[in-house]
């Protein structure tokens, strides 16, 4: 069976790990989720009048 | 005869051309296919999905682990990526998966559930080795228990790799088979060959399964070894 040639081992093995540490991950990284929308709780406007300091 | 029946191994040798591994290839190919976001709001399609997926993948690995093994997300959901990723591709025809190689996977299966069993046995020593002991045993079977236990407990990153090799080298390999008695067959008898065909397609879907099963199978275990341990 092929996968028992010893011949590759050592280099199947290091290039696994680079590409998964160095490749794979630091791209899912990159994706950052977004907080889920959600309605702002209903405020009443405050209605207090205020004087116009007209001059 | 015999000759042309071991010829059906070849396609699980690491392919090279003029000395140059084209494992490599195929390793790096599945980075292409995910494409990093930009910095907008809404991204593509594409990205979406992608963003959607990866929140499934990483929710439900560590809903069974407490805050602590949370720091194993990123670890767990790239392994789930690059897993399903690669053997989904592998199905595509004239491709090479490299998860067949028993190599790449007691690699990435080895040091991972190494990594478990360490952090159990430095932070919570005497939970670690409780484990080797299922509770309420009649005790003549103790020792004999303890030995089977930890068997199984080191038996583990043997079985983690060799299942997925195993399990991804026979779906090939029966693909190969079936798609070879399907030309054969042609000729002589066409609708047997038709039949053949048909299990086939049929084998293909249950790949494309399998494809998929055994990436999550992979992480869900090492989860679960994290979650003794953690």
């Amino acid at each position: 069976m092929p996968q028992l040639n010893p011949n590759p081992w050592f280099f199947i093995m290091l290039t696994s790990w680079l590409t998964f540490s160095l490749i794979i991950q630091p791209k899912l990284l990159t994706f950052i989720t977004m907080n889920p929308p959600y309605n702002k709780p209903p405020m009443t406007p405050k209605t207090t009048p205020w004087s116009w300091p007209w001059t | 005869m015999l000759t042309m029946n071991l010829s059906f191994f070849d396609q699980f040798s690491s392919p090279s051309l003029l000395g140059i591994p084209l494992i490599l290839i195929s390793m790096t190919f599945p980075a292409l296919l995910l494409p990093s976001p930009g910095n907008r709001w809404i991204t593509s399609r594409l990205s979406t999905l992608q963003l959607w997926f990866i929140n499934l993948v990483t929710k439900q690995l560590m809903m069974p682990l407490h805050k602590k093994g949370h720091k194993w997300a990123l670890i767990l959901t790239s392994l789930m990526i690059f897993l399903l990723l690669i053997n989904l591709l592998g199905l595509l025809p004239y491709t090479f998966t490299p998860t067949t190689q028993l190599s790449m996977n007691l690699a990435l299966a080895f040091p991972l559930w190494l990594a478990t069993l360490l952090t159990g046995l430095r932070n919570q020593p005497s939970a670690s080795l409780a484990h080797l002991l299922p509770e309420g045993t009649p005790t003549p079977l103790i020792p004999a228990l303890i030995m089977i236990e930890t068997t199984s407990l080191l038996i583990r990153p043997l079985a983690l790799g060799v299942r997925l090799t195993a399990n991804l080298t026979a779906g090939h390999l029966l693909i190969q088979l079936i798609s070879t008695a399907t030309m054969a067959l042609f000729s002589t008898m066409p609708v047997v060959s038709l039949l053949t065909l048909l299990v086939l397609l049929l084998l293909t879907i249950l790949e494309v399964a399998v494809a998929m099963i055994q990436a999550y199978v992979f992480v869900l275990l090492l989860s679960l070894y994290l979650q003794e341990n953690i």
